[in-house]
């Protein structure tokens, strides 16, 4: 038996800076359901679930209350929320379905930091004895790391500003994106807008708000009588350098953070950056996406304020990144937003997206954080 | 409301302890030598679980910084420098670099440990240029 780990549902809820007439489980419920039935597959069918459960019911933030409703006993299951997201998430159920543990595993739910953390700018979630004292939130976490690559490498705030305009572009003519009608938006008008933390302004940071996502895996062998066309994940890796935001994220600590993940994946998929038809990256802001280039190989470290500046994430650019908009204009809604970049990779190899990359067939996904100090990416492909 | 006040653990107290005195003390290991922060159950450079506070110069020069002009959150008042400190002596701190224009604040600075008081426990070692 073919036990290839493949993604065959995938749904994404609606996204907004808040919605107030939805609750977390809501949106979690919809996101699971909408996922499995997108796969043409019933709750019952699925043995894995790596799930939020935000409650009320069951017990919240243990995975296994999902079993009750799905109605059948469940062979594999996650309490921790982010290994309910993303290419982290995408990976361990991969894991467990290669090595057979469960068969048909669902990933995803509905997590939002805004309801968690109130007004302000979103933190680390746990009190930090050595960071929070000194007003270091997120932005500022990867503002360090930014504000040394530019004084290493000559990196620019246009070249920041580029990769701001381009991807926010990208969502602003996305009808399902948080940004939907805003745009179009200019290097000049990311230059102008206010400063939030050096060198960030405010349209090079990612918008803040509400919603979920899902995404069903199983085996090619059991996706063989499903209605999509499967997407493989072909390869994948993951690298935590620290825990997140009890030391700062340093440039020369971090600063290739996701080579060794991105080494590891591209050698079991046997493919090349070179070969990957578009990107879909954490985008928290646009110096993590010159990063990241960097770091996956697409460019030498130091080349990526070039190459962005050249016009290569674009959606007719060599390397597409974030056609749907990414957090800087589609969305942002917790840990989901991890999920979202699997369901947009998927949605492009199947031929489905808002913006499709004409015969997209090798896609690579990266979730990070922490300023980045953790790094996971997968590799998909139609099968 | 105030800004949040840190809680010293069994790893951090003589942190504190040397702060309120003017003091900065940074973990060192007693088997391999090195200095880290923040304070850990063991070395980082060794696993030992064998390290000790030792006096800090508190001279250093900064690695990176990012001047922040919004508000974090109750407590603080924009704009300040918050930057990463390469102590001459071992050790990377975050800190902020007051008493000059946030623009001054640059990579390669040279500065020096000033301690200001937060509550009656908690004195802060903050940054100012040499």
């Amino acid at each position: 038996m073919n036990r290839q780990p493949v993604i065959v549902g995938v749904h994404a809820t609606e996204q907004a800076r808040a919605l107030p007439h939805r609750t977390p489980m809501d949106l979690a419920l919809e996101a699971v359901t909408g996922a499995i039935a997108d796969a043409g597959l019933r709750p019952s069918d699925v043995d894995g679930a790596q799930l939020d459960w935000p409650g009320p019911g069951g017990v919240p933030g243990e995975g296994s209350s999902w079993a009750r409703i799905f109605g059948r006993d469940l062979r594999w299951t996650s309490d921790a929320m982010l290994d309910n997201a993303g290419s982290r998430g995408l990976l361990k159920a991969a894991a467990a379905i290669g090595c057979g543990f469960a068969d048909t595993v669902v990933v995803g739910g509905c997590k939002l930091a805004t309801r968690d953390q109130g007004e302000g700018p979103i933190g680390a979630g746990v009190p930090l004895e050595f960071t929070d004292v000194w007003g270091s939130y997120v932005v500022a976490q990867f503002a360090l790391v930014a504000s040394r690559h530019m004084h290493e490498f000559g990196t620019t705030p246009e070249q920041l500003a580029t990769v701001a305009a381009t991807i926010r572009g990208n969502g602003t003519t996305n009808p399902e994106a948080v940004m939907f009608g805003k745009g179009p938006y200019t290097v000049a008008d990311v230059l102008a807008s206010r400063l939030v933390a050096t060198p960030f302004h405010l349209l090079d940071c990612c918008i803040v708000g509400e919603g979920g996502a899902a995404l069903v895996v199983t085996t090619a062998e059991r996706a063989r009588d499903l209605p999509h066309v499967p997407v493989a994940v072909l390869g994948g890796g993951m690298e935590y350098h620290q825990a997140a935001y009890a030391n700062p994220a340093l440039f020369r600590e971090v600063g290739m953070l996701g080579q060794d993940a991105a080494t590891r994946a591209f050698g079991m998929a046997g493919i090349t950056p070179a070969d990957i038809d578009v990107f879909s990256l954490y985008d928290p802001n646009s110096f993590e996406i010159i990063r990241q280039l960097e770091a996956l190989g697409v460019c030498a470290q130091g080349e990526g304020g070039p190459l962005v500046e050249s016009g290569a994430i674009g959606l007719d650019g060599k390397h597409p990144v974030n056609p749907d908009g990414g957090c800087l204009a589609y969305a942002w809604n917790g840990t989901q937003q991890m999920t979202l970049k699997v369901v947009e990779a998927v949605r492009q190899l199947r031929g489905s997206a808002v913006h499709q990359i004409d015969g997209a067939e090798l896609a690579a996904v990266g979730n990070a954080g922490s300023g980045a100090q953790h790094y996971e990416m997968s590799l998909l492909g139609r099968l | 409301m105030t800004r949040p006040v840190p809680v010293p653990t069994s790893l951090s107290r003589e942190f504190w302890a040397a702060a309120a005195e003017g003091r900065l003390a940074i973990p060192e290991c007693d088997d391999c030598g090195i200095r880290f922060f923040v304070p850990e159950p063991a070395c980082p450079g060794c696993l030992s679980r064998s390290w000790h506070y030792a006096p800090s110069a508190g001279t250093g020069t900064v690695y990176a910084v990012t001047v922040v002009h919004r508000v974090p959150g109750p407590g603080f008042e924009v704009p300040f420098a918050l930057a990463v400190i390469d102590l001459d002596d071992g050790a990377t701190l975050l800190s902020h670099v007051v008493d000059c224009p946030v623009d001054d604040v640059v990579i390669g600075l040279r500065v020096r440990a000033d301690f200001r008081r937060l509550t009656d426990e908690i004195t802060l070692p903050y940054f100012v240029r040499c």
